[in-house]
């Protein structure tokens, strides 16, 4: 099969590789008829996420069709499905209490080392998301081999196109937790920071859930029009001193609370965020935080703080001092996908959400090295890249 | 600064030293290795000529369904490093796995010396004089969590730590393989397979 492959940093390779099989009895073989480039895949593509090697097969946003089932499966061949990027295993304690992503079971042992060392415990398997979360081939390939296929993938039905439900694999239920996370009381003022695939699905997740105004931060002037164009009230950082600016938006306030759709690649030229730029480079570290310091200074007093944007390692000057003495409450975690999947179906299925407005271009499989370029080096216009193997 | 003030910090900084030096020297030892869990002690991971290791899971299932699983599931005896499994047909004997045998200067055989149903299972090599390994599976309700499923080892370093691998490395070793042991036995247990990442039965 071919499969788009990391072969080192900044370098992307569509590669012919080995067809997955059957390995475990609950496994099933996907035929993958759509596959996202995100946000996060920039990461490894950038090389700051650590236990990335050559030939491993990226992409963690795919949907497809059932062709190989184990004999534990539930599936059956020829449906279609959606996967969820969190591999889980849906018996442990974790998943018990729907909290996917941080089941005990589904990253293999010989990988689970080094986010021990890390993070205190193993974490979760992911597709395509390198060996820290387990060395799980990802779907940016003809073919996936999806463990657990009786509880991960999402059915859905034949006749919505994959455009309106490729998303439903991350970033439309990751906005969801976003804002769920924040706690949104109906009239409350929510700043999102980044306006990407992620953060567009925050604010329109934000209004979902009863925000009276989002207030969308972002240095592109495309993504911060379809910010506006989802009811957002866009600032531009390049322009706007951002913690003034907020301040005098919700009459000396502040936020109620505030979302880091940003992670780990802030951008900017703020002191903090060079610091850190050079650290990164040089391998002292891996979080450009600028943008959580800021959003955690901007917030109310007694706010919340959500950050589905994706860290790895550890920042410096973290304003704790600010979250304590404020009383602010931080809620993250990597996204448990498969809690939110049937709900937002339902939304999709009824035309409350057509999440198909982020799609800036449509590529096939091969040109995967110029979508991860285009994606990362023309933001302006290149706002989500969909492939079809 | 002149000469006299520096002859005088000078002195006071020897003295000091000298008085931190005493102190250091003077200060009791950790004394209390009671007050940490067992093998989780800083200062002493020692038990006479032992070194102590292990690891704990929980497991969602029966105290029995756990035994029965370490004790008859060949998928998980194809998987565990360090883990003895039961021999065959003798109940009391365990066979070492293909690490711990590596890892031993000699041959070991391990022999179960107490066992309290669905509780505890211990275990001792025979040896020349006294045991060159210890081991025991303890079990014990966790809540919610499932039972607590805690395996102790205590090896002589003299017949494990071979010149390739010094104590620290082989405690270090048996630690990370009796983890990985029970995490394998866990997502058996709980899920019917262990986690892998391969694409293809075949693949390395």
């Amino acid at each position: 099969m071919r499969a788009a492959t990391f072969q080192g940093k900044g370098h992307i390779e569509v590669r012919q590789m080995p067809d997955p099989k059957i390995v475990n009895p609950r496994d099933a073989i996907v035929e993958v008829t759509s596959t996202a480039i995100c946000g996060s895949d920039l990461h490894l593509y950038d090389g700051v996420i650590p236990g990335v090697e050559k030939d491993d097969i990226l992409g963690h946003e795919f949907m497809g069709r059932v062709v190989d089932v184990g004999r534990e499966s539930t599936l059956t061949i020829g449906q279609r499905v959606v996967v969820p990027f969190t591999i889980f295993c849906g018996q442990c304690f974790q998943c018990a209490d729907q909290r996917y992503s941080a089941c005990d079971n589904s990253c293999p042992v010989e990988n689970q080392q080094v986010a021990e060392k890390a993070f205190g415990y193993p974490l979760a398997g992911m597709f395509g998301y390198s060996h820290l979360t387990g060395g799980y081939a990802g779907g940016q390939a003809e073919l996936v081999r999806v463990p657990y296929s009786d509880v991960i993938p999402q059915i859905v039905p034949d006749d919505i196109p994959d455009d309106r439900l490729l998303f439903l694999s991350d970033i439309l239920p990751t906005g969801w937790m976003a804002a769920l996370n924040a706690e949104i009381e109906p009239g409350d003022t929510i700043a999102v920071w980044g306006c990407g695939p992620v953060g567009l699905f925050s604010i329109l997740s934000a209004f979902h859930q009863g925000a009276g105004r989002v207030i969308a931060i972002d240095g592109v002037p495309g993504r911060l029009a379809m910010a506006e164009g989802l009811g957002a009230e866009p600032v531009n950082f390049h322009e706007t001193d951002i913690l003034d600016g907020l301040m005098q938006m919700t009459g000396g306030v502040g936020p109620d609370a505030v979302i880091d759709a940003i992670g780990m690649e802030s951008h900017g030229f703020s002191i903090d965020n060079i610091a850190d730029r050079i650290k990164q480079t040089v391998g002292m570290g891996q979080d450009r935080a600028h943008v959580l310091r800021q959003a955690i200074l901007a917030c109310r007093k007694g706010g919340r703080v959500s950050v589905p944007g994706v860290y790895g390692g550890k920042a410096d000057l973290f304003p704790l001092g600010a979250l304590m003495q404020k009383g602010l409450q931080l809620r993250t975690g990597q996204t448990h996908v498969r809690r939110y999947t049937e709900e937002l179906l339902d939304m999709i299925e009824r035309d409350v959400i057509d999440p198909s407005f982020l799609i800036s271009h449509r590529l096939p499989l091969d040109d995967a090295a110029r979508g991860y370029r285009n994606f990362r080096d023309h933001q302006d216009d290149w706002i989500k890249v969909v492939m079809q193997p | 600064m002149n000469l006299a003030n520096w002859a005088r910090y000078g002195l006071a900084a020897t003295l000091a030293t000298a008085a931190g030096g005493v102190l250091m020297i003077r200060r009791p030892t950790h004394a209390n290795h009671d007050a940490a869990p067992a093998r989780s002690a800083r200062h002493a991971r020692r038990f006479g000529d032992y070194r102590v290791t292990g690891a704990t899971v929980s497991i969602r299932a029966t105290p029995e369904q756990i035994l029965d699983c370490w004790q008859s599931d060949p998928q998980l005896w194809r998987d565990l490093e360090y883990l003895p499994i039961p021999e065959g047909n003798q109940p009391d004997l365990l066979l070492p796995s293909a690490e711990l045998r590596a890892m031993a200067s000699r041959p070991l055989l391990i022999r179960i010396v107490t066992r309290r149903e669905g509780e505890l299972i211990a275990w001792a090599s025979e040896g020349d004089d006294h045991a060159d390994m210890h081991g025991r599976m303890r079990l014990h309700d966790n809540g919610a969590k499932g039972i607590a499923v805690e395996v102790i080892m205590a090896v002589r370093p003299r017949d494990f730590a071979s010149t390739l691998k010094t104590e620290a490395m082989m405690a270090e070793a048996l630690k990370l393989g009796i983890l990985r042991d029970l995490r394998r036995m866990k997502m058996l247990i709980e899920t019917g397979e262990i986690a892998t990442a391969r694409m293809r039965p075949d693949a390395a």
